[in-house]
């Protein structure tokens, strides 16, 4: 009798309280089966620049006073660019999602979505990299004078760059990171590039999962397709990560249709065999496309290549 | 759990007297019921228009009326868009339809919950129907099984097959010696129910990159509503639904004592069996459609008898035709409030429920209002 009341409050608990999960747990996890060269540089970080001052995401200042010989990762994409930028024999631990490059997975896991303070502290790393502050756990490592470099996951290329080259001058490979971030910004410019005469590109549905959740413009995928001017069909809804209705995406007609939810089993047939999805016009012209949802919204050094082959859907003629 | 209930409404002692009276178990014909009936039907009816005819797109009145006439009957030919006629008769009809359908049963099997375990607090998801279907679902969703939209998948399967589960087993525990009572069955079924949420807690909190999709299945909705959902649902809810309503008449009779029942020949623990068999049928048929849309079996079944009172011939009736209008007027909501996104309809009627229940609570404390009844 007493549990009624608690089922239907239990649920929209689980909704607050999972809610801010949305834009990392859509985004990263999932194998990830390309490869992408890495810029393998100088093994021996430079420590010229070391101690250093560093500005965190929730404002407060943190001081490195040398160069991290034990980093633990606790965020898939800036692992992703610390192995990216030469990091990777200093980095000892890594969160659970932080599956590329292969190496990485090899390296004692931790949880970081139910982080454990003992099992982090247990590692004994001279600098800690949090993306998601979760169950105060920042605070936790901040009270036992450990160096926490708490970074959010950033919600634009222009914001991966940036923590490109401060992750890699943290890590004391500021050359290799400006290198791979000229790199990275290089191929993002020779996509725009291409892109100077569209007025107004396709409308775009990315499909997050088969209950018509997707990306807002404000969301960090949703920025890839503002660069790719594309028109995003979710404009102007209450949220980052809205759920539509199918009416609503009927009625604004895609003409280009990502699905980025193949894991469960979604695909262009299946698609096309939606009651009511024919009317559509990316349905009517076959323009449905799969994409690896790590590679185009995970915030690290790949997101380029996710770029580039959303750039290839929706301009096939411009990206042959 | 003290029952202490005296029931109103001068009907139902009359019909305690006429089975009192003789075995056939005869009661007085309810007339004005077909009356009632009609309108309530005529009610459903206009309900699912303006359900039909309100949405994102801006179709009008007029042209939603026609694409239904064209159909239907064939009736004139297109003038509109094809887009406009997939949004009304693919999306927005089943979709429709749909609420309508899962509204209706759950608000009986809510009425026939509440007159099996003599309690009215229960609602169709109390022992077991809920967690079952929610553990079902939610290993189908974080497994890396196929489940894909459009096609029936092994979602539906899944949930349909966690909910009967889980009431099979919560009977089966409550069960000795060829009798259920109702409050062992409720505790058994708050077990089961606690034992399985507490394994669907851990699969979404094992599986946060899917946490955002099971959440908001279970706080139910009808964003995915096809036509062959509606046909999943239908016979097993017209089944259950001509259960629990061959069911009334000793379901009136059950409000009084068990014991006393069975002294006047209610066979009470087959009335109990096929109660609780049909009701969980058509509710998980309808869960595994739609998720868990939470208060509709709880607060439809209680509205109704605030309004029409407690005859279970009226009451479940009745049930079924206001659970219809909730659910289509929910979900109308549901769909249109934060355009173009989607709001869970399981959250619209929680927000509506949850004040309701609470008044609810107030009313029936003991010592509360004349005519309101001890609940604890």
């Amino acid at each position: 009798m007493r549990r009624l009341l608690p089922l239907g409050t239990l649920f929209i608990l689980f909704a607050a309280l999972l809610l801010p999960f949305a834009a990392c747990g859509d985004n990263e996890e999932q194998p990830a089966p390309t490869a992408r060269p890495a810029v393998t540089a100088g093994p021996t970080p430079s420590a010229e620049k070391f101690p250093l001052v560093v500005g965190r995401s929730d404002g407060r200042q943190l001081t490195i006073p040398e160069v991290p010989r034990r980093i633990v990762s606790l965020s898939p994409g800036a692992t992703e660019v610390l192995y990216a930028v030469g990091a990777g024999s200093q980095v000892v631990a890594t969160d659970l999602q932080s599956d590329y490059p292969p190496e990485a997975e090899s390296t004692t896991r931790l949880d970081a979505f139910q982080p454990n303070v003992e099992a982090i502290v247990g590692v004994e790393a001279d600098l800690i990299i949090i993306a998601v502050d979760q169950d105060n756990i920042v605070e936790a490592l901040d009270n036992l004078d450990k160096t926490v470099l708490f970074l959010e996951v950033p919600d634009t290329i222009d914001g991966v760059m940036e923590q490109v080259r401060l992750l890699a001058l943290v890590s004391g490979h500021e050359s290799e990171g400006e290198r791979l971030a000229e790199e990275m910004e290089g191929r993002v410019e020779a996509v725009t590039d291409e892109l100077v005469d569209v007025l107004e590109g396709p409308r775009i549905y990315h499909e997050l999962d088969n209950t018509f959740f997707t990306v807002a413009p404000e969301s960090f995928v949703g920025d890839f397709y503002r660069l790719l001017e594309a028109q995003n069909i979710a404009e102007g809804a209450p949220s980052a990560y809205p759920q539509l209705t199918q009416e609503e995406i009927l009625d604004r007609d895609p003409e280009v249709i990502v699905l980025a939810d193949a894991d469960a089993g979604e695909s262009a047939e299946t698609v096309k065999a939606r009651p009511g999805w024919s009317a559509i016009s990316a349905v009517k012209n076959d323009r449905i496309y799969v994409v690896d949802p790590d590679v185009v919204s995970r915030p690290g050094p790949r997101v380029v290549e996710g770029l580039e082959e959303l750039a290839r859907v929706l301009y096939p003629e411009k990206f042959p | 759990m003290k029952q202490a209930r005296t029931l109103p409404g001068p009907a139902l002692h009359a019909d305690a007297d006429a089975v009192a009276a003789g075995p056939s178990l005869a009661l007085p014909a309810l007339r004005p019921l077909r009356g009632r009936l009609l309108i309530a039907l005529a009610v459903v009816v206009g309900t699912v228009l303006v359900g039909v005819s309100q949405g994102s797109a801006d179709i009008p009145f007029t042209t939603v009326v026609r694409i239904l006439a064209s159909k239907t009957l064939g009736l004139g030919h297109a003038t509109w868009p094809e887009t406009w006629e997939e949004i009304v008769w693919q999306i927005r009809l089943p979709r429709v339809l749909l609420a309508g359908l899962v509204g209706a049963t759950l608000a009986f099997s809510g009425a026939g919950y509440q007159g099996v375990l003599r309690n009215p607090l229960a609602d169709p998801y109390l022992i077991g129907v809920a967690a079952g279907a929610g553990l079902g679902a939610t290993i189908i969703m974080v497994s890396p099984l196929p489940y894909a939209f459009g096609t029936v998948g092994l979602l539906p399967p899944a949930a349909f097959a966690g909910a009967v589960l889980a009431v099979a087993i919560s009977y089966g525990l409550a069960r000795s010696g060829g009798v259920a009572p109702a409050v062992t069955l409720i505790l058994a079924g708050v077990a089961v129910s606690a034992a399985a949420s507490a394994a669907m807690s851990f699969l979404i909190m094992a599986n946060h990159e899917r946490a955002v999709t099971v959440v908001s299945w279970l706080l139910g909705g009808f964003n995915t509503a096809t036509w062959q959902r509606v046909g999943i649902v239908l016979p097993y809810s017209l089944v259950g639904g001509a259960g629990v309503l061959a069911s009334t008449r000793l379901l009136n009779v059950l409000q009084l004592d068990e014991e006393e029942a069975q002294q006047l020949g209610v066979p009470v623990e087959r009335v109990k069996l096929l109660v609780i068999i049909a009701a969980s049928l058509a509710t998980a048929a309808a869960v595994s459609v739609s998720g868990l849309i939470g208060f509709v079996g709880l607060i439809v079944p209680h509205t109704v008898r605030l309004l029409w009172g407690f005859d279970y011939r009226r009451l479940v009736p009745m049930s079924m035709a206001a659970g219809a209008v909730f659910l289509i007027l929910a979900d109308v909501a549901a769909r249109t409030v934060l355009s173009p996104s989607e709001v869970p309809v399981g959250v619209v009627t929680a927000l509506c429920g949850a004040p309701f229940f609470l008044w609810l609570l107030r009313r029936n404390r003991p010592g509360g209002s004349p005519g309101g009844r001890a609940l604890f």
